[in-house]
């Protein structure tokens, strides 16, 4: 029974995608990446800018260290359910 | 209603509106949690009184974090950047405003169905059949008034950011519509195991699908402003949003691993969850090299910070994700706290953060002002940092105790006890995030009606 389900979401899913890519190529999406990169920066009359200080960089080095050490800690736990799989 | 008014001239009615909502629902949603949180650690706090019981004001707190907070905050920068990256307006502010004001009326109506015991009992599809109508509809109007802005657009080529807003919205509501059994108005359910599998395809969608392409699109517009360079790779972000599209759509059986769903569709489930590495590392990649030299300018700027830091959770909870995907890591962390600190790093640390970066991005464009105070949404997003960081250690931990327990078949009411120091430390580190929440509230409403700040 859930098959139907599964099947019919897939489907529209899936429909939808491949009708919206088709759309994209045929619309040339896809040719010029190069200016598309530069998009946001693009007729940019208001920029706000910020004064930039030492702590600002440490503040990221900080940041990115925590999260390597929580991603350690998520790797530890993977080697050792995997040792200690039955 | 035209795109031919120059872009400067728009009031961005809808984005402040969003902003608001979004503002508003994080300090309510937050204040749940911290009664459900109050709960785990003296579970007769406030007892009989029916409405504020634990299983209700759980998915009060979750529906609130995800379609009162989350949402409107992404939504409330989507409806700034759809309209500047195809440079026209936005096809009707009037439209927009609507649609939030249902939004707000489907969230509120919502809220208080639960609190009166009205749910459905399908997790994060608790809503009653009239709110999920009105959210249906409000997928429908919020799409109609983006395409439309799109079919007026000037700029031809639509910008990745633009792509991941237009999947968010067409992909959720039908998902949404799906998932919720909107057709079975009486149960909002199938029967059997089929809803149960069904349910975690919406389940896992509705983040996958709707908070997950929204951050995603913000992040993308947002990072190559504050760091005034251009993407790294186009082409790169475009392949990561359709592997997004093929691989995230059907991992939801992952939640299933136990129960007794055919083999194939649990198969598909973890392949294709040790597969989103590709499209997560897709985006970081292009993220981090864009933002590659330029951490000062990037933590420098609010917004930048809310979202390189949002990027960051998204690495960590991606990758955690894959792995949990995995049946002998599961063995330990399924339907432990392991699992709830990895859903507030993806929903507060990841699209919570991006979503308040988002907003702090938009509100000083759209009122044409600095924000209120710097420092305020500096002290937030420490705040916020700090919780979800802190959830993050205090659940894991609690998380494997509970695990190691139960795979070691110790009975629950011995597992308990060894937990509870977890559980009062989670809710001593949940006060952070609401006091977060209230200054983030206090800063967007003088952001918007009482800044004194000169206009730039």
């Amino acid at each position: 029974m859930y098959i139907i389900y599964f099947l019919a979401y897939m489907t529209i899913g899936f429909g939808i995608s491949a009708l919206v890519f088709y759309w994209a190529l045929k619309n040339g999406q896809f040719r010029d990446q190069k200016r598309a990169a530069y998009l946001p920066l693009l007729h940019d009359t208001k920029t706000c800018p910020v004064p930039i200080r030492r702590i600002h960089r440490i503040e990221a080095i900080v940041l990115i260290t925590m999260a390597c050490l929580g991603l350690l800690t998520s790797a530890s736990v993977l080697v050792i359910s995997l040792i200690r799989m039955p | 209603m035209t795109g031919d008014i120059t872009m400067e001239s728009e009031n961005y009615m809808t984005a402040r509106a969003y902003c608001l909502t979004a503002a508003f629902w994080f300090a309510v949603a937050t204040s749940f949690g911290i009664l459900a949180a109050s709960y785990l650690v003296a579970p007769d706090f406030m007892a009989n009184i029916a409405f504020l019981e634990f299983g209700r004001i759980r998915p009060i707190h979750v529906n609130l974090v995800l379609f009162g907070f989350v949402t409107p905050g992404l939504l409330g920068a989507a409806h700034y950047l759809v309209p500047r990256l195809m440079q026209t307006r936005l096809y009707s502010q009037k439209l927009g405003l609507i649609t939030v004001l249902l939004w707000n009326v489907a969230v509120a109506a919502g809220m208080i169905g639960l609190s009166l015991g009205h749910t459905t009992g399908r997790e994060y599809a608790e809503l009653i059949w009239p709110v999920k109508i009105l959210i249906v509809i409000g997928f429908g109007l919020i799409g109609a008034n983006l395409f439309l802005t799109i079919r007026q657009r000037k700029e031809p080529i639509l910008y990745v950011s633009v792509w991941y807003v237009c999947a968010a919205v067409v992909m959720t509501g039908v998902t949404y519509f799906i998932g919720n059994v909107v057709w079975e108005p009486e149960t909002g359910a199938l029967l059997g195991i089929s809803d149960a599998v069904l349910l975690w395809f919406y389940g896992h969608n509705i983040f996958g699908l709707l908070l997950t392409p929204l951050s995603l699109a913000v992040a993308y517009y947002v990072i190559p402003k504050v760091t005034r360079n251009p993407l790294y790779s186009h082409t790169l972000s475009i392949l990561g949003f359709w592997g997004l599209l093929v691989v995230y759509t059907h991992i939801g059986t992952h939640h299933l691993l136990q129960v007794p769903v055919p083999t194939w569709l649990k198969v598909i489930a973890i392949v294709d969850s040790v597969a989103m590495v590709i499209p997560v590392m897709v985006f970081l990649i292009n993220i981090w090299y864009t933002a590659r030299g330029k951490l000062g300018e990037i933590h420098a700027d609010i917004a930048g910070k809310f979202i390189f830091t949002g990027t960051i959770m998204y690495f960590f909870v991606s990758i955690q994700g894959s792995m949990m995907a995995l049946p002998n890591v599961q063995r330990i962390t399924h339907f432990t706290n392991w699992v709830i600190g990895h859903s507030h790093i993806g929903v507060l640390g990841f699209a919570g953060m991006i979503s308040l970066g988002g907003m702090y991005y938009v509100l000083p464009r759209i009122t044409d002002k600095p924000l209120y105070s710097r420092f305020l949404a500096d002290l937030q997003y420490w705040l916020i940092l700090i919780g979800v960081v802190g959830f993050t250690i205090v659940l894991t931990a609690a998380g494997l105790i509970q695990g190691n327990a139960w795979l070691n078949g110790e009975t629950i009411y011995r597992v308990l006890p060894e937990i509870h120091v977890y559980y009062v430390i989670r809710l001593a580190i949940g006060v952070f995030i609401v006091i977060g929440a209230y200054i983030g509230l206090y800063n967007v409403i003088r952001t918007l009606y009482w800044n004194p700040g000169a206009e730039s």
